[in-house]
């Protein structure tokens, strides 16, 4: 269970994040939508402090994980150790090049946890099954579609075995007919019981997969409810704004005459391994 | 006295200057090996939050910068025995050398690791690795695969300042050149020969450098074989394309 409880961060003078609270319980899938620069990644970076907060202190599992920046309680061991038991998946993937696939994916053990090799390379050849990469174990990332090197960040952060998952606008920099690949993925986490916080604008995705919507603005949670609260019945002027903008905006595409390709293809049903 | 090329005399001389280009390729390797770690911690030592260490190693990299080798050789050599620091010729090369040469190798790092992404860093800190392991398996072999062009012609400036040491007495292949060619009054044969032994070096240097940097612009996948050695295992998992 990831707790957050009133932070606010400002850089200079831009407040990007003013008294957020939150809560993500165990098993639990939340999405955060909101318009660009609402703070919805800052806020996920937050909560493995990458973003350090300015005040306002972060619980997982209970315990105290950061707490307020000015009282600086927390040695950097602990930082680390809290972050290797919350996974973190970025909009660019950020593979390490010069490791090959499996080489990603043991990292975090290797590095780490200091398990045996034998059962960080078992565990990431499993997992690299998982996320149907098995055969490119031994391939660099530069030799992967942005979708292929996607499931394998995903794979890489699994194999720290986190409590929780945190994806930050996962498919956001991929090619439209790779979207749905990486989304099989995150659904079968969200099968298996993983507790997730997702970063997006596939609001289809999170209507389907989501247990609760937060809605954030201007670096405040506007709104939180299930998704059909929130996309069939927002109760905030703003939230209605966002939606109806997102919403008019895939009507387009259906009516036009003639659709440019790329909308045609992220139109098609995906088939999926 | 010939003012032309001497083939016998050059003969006569080819020992003592093959001698000569041992003794620079000897003082060019150890000061390269030196000073190519010497330099990363160097660099890091100017990215560290302690200050003092900081302040410390900045002056020393500003100090090896805005001023000539030639004198901090000679300094070395000639000045400190005076304060008590007496090093023999090659041991004084060789540390006057290091010391410079580790100072701009410092420099090349330092914008090696800062070329490195963020999201590197990030990405390692999310998994949980500690700030000295990101350096040491995230960020450095990234850093000192994209500065390793300089290193290389760093390395090969290096072989050519090394007869500098000429200066303060190194029996390296200058200074052998230089005896030889005042007690023959040869000089034209002498020194196109010595011109000729640093090239028959220092041009496969070069073309090793520019070899080197061709290879690497083809991505970290080039030194793979062409055919991955699983293949047959393609047909378990399918891809969506």
């Amino acid at each position: 269970m990831i707790e957050v409880r009133a932070i606010s961060k400002s850089f200079g003078d831009n407040k990007v994040l003013t008294d957020i609270s939150m809560t993500i319980e165990d098993g639990e899938v939340v999405g955060i939508i909101g318009p660009s620069g609402s703070g919805k990644s800052t806020l996920l970076r937050s909560i493995n402090f990458l973003e350090p907060p300015d005040t306002g202190d972060i619980l997982i599992n209970g315990e105290l994980a950061y707490r307020d920046a000015a009282r600086r309680e927390l040695s950097k061991s602990n930082i680390a150790l809290t972050r290797s038991r919350v996974g973190m998946v970025f909009q660019h993937f950020y593979l390490f090049p010069h490791m090959t696939v499996l080489e990603n994916v043991c990292s975090g053990p290797r590095f780490v946890s200091k398990v045996a090799k034998t059962e960080y390379e078992e565990r990431a050849n499993a997992l690299l099954d998982r996320v149907g990469l098995a055969e490119k174990r031994h391939q660099y990332p530069e030799q992967l579609s942005g979708g292929q090197q996607q499931r394998v960040a995903i794979a890489r952060s699994l194999a720290m075995e986190p409590a929780a998952m945190l994806f930050d606008e996962p498919t956001s920099a991929l090619d439209p007919e790779l979207v749905g690949e990486v989304l099989s993925v995150m659904r079968k986490l969200v099968d298996d019981g993983m507790t997730m916080a997702i970063v997006t604008h596939e609001m289809g995705f999170v209507r389907q997969v989501a247990d609760r919507v937060i809605f954030m603005d201007e670096g405040r949670i506007v709104e939180e409810g299930t998704p059909d609260e929130i996309f069939n019945n927002p109760q905030h002027e703003r939230t209605r704004a966002f939606l109806s903008a997102i919403l008019s905006h895939t009507e387009r595409t259906e009516p036009a005459p003639e659709p440019h390709p790329t909308e045609v293809i992220s139109s098609l049903p995906i088939v999926l391994p | 006295m010939s003012s032309f090329f001497n083939p016998e005399l050059a003969l006569d001389a080819l020992t003592t200057l093959s001698l000569g280009l041992i003794v620079t390729v000897l003082l060019t390797i150890a000061c390269g090996v030196t000073s190519l770690i010497l330099g990363i911690f160097v660099a890091l030592a100017r990215m560290s939050r302690f200050w003092p260490l900081r302040l410390v190693v900045n002056g020393y990299v500003q100090l090896m910068r805005s001023t000539p080798l030639l004198i901090q050789l000679i300094y070395i050599y000639f000045a400190l025995p005076f304060i008590g620091i007496k090093l023999d010729p090659f041991l004084a090369a060789y540390v006057g050398l290091s010391l410079h040469v580790s100072a701009y190798l410092a420099e090349v790092y330092r914008g090696g690791i800062e070329a490195v992404p963020k999201g590197q860093t990030d990405a390692a800190a999310a998994l949980g690795m500690r700030p000295s392991v990101i350096m040491a398996k995230v960020v450095l072999p990234q850093a000192i695969r994209i500065v390793i062009p300089s290193l290389g012609n760093y390395m090969v400036s290096l072989f050519k300042d090394t007869s500098l040491a000429a200066v303060i007495t190194v029996q390296e292949l200058l200074f052998r050149g230089q005896i030889f060619a005042a007690r023959t009054y040869d000089y034209f044969t002498i020194y196109t020969l010595v011109f000729a032994m640093y090239f028959a070096v220092g041009y496969p240097a070069i073309r090793l450098v520019m070899y080197v940097e061709r290879r690497l612009k083809r991505g970290y996948a080039a030194k793979l074989p062409k055919k991955p050695a699983d293949t047959r295992e393609l047909v378990i998992g399918q891809e969506p394309k």
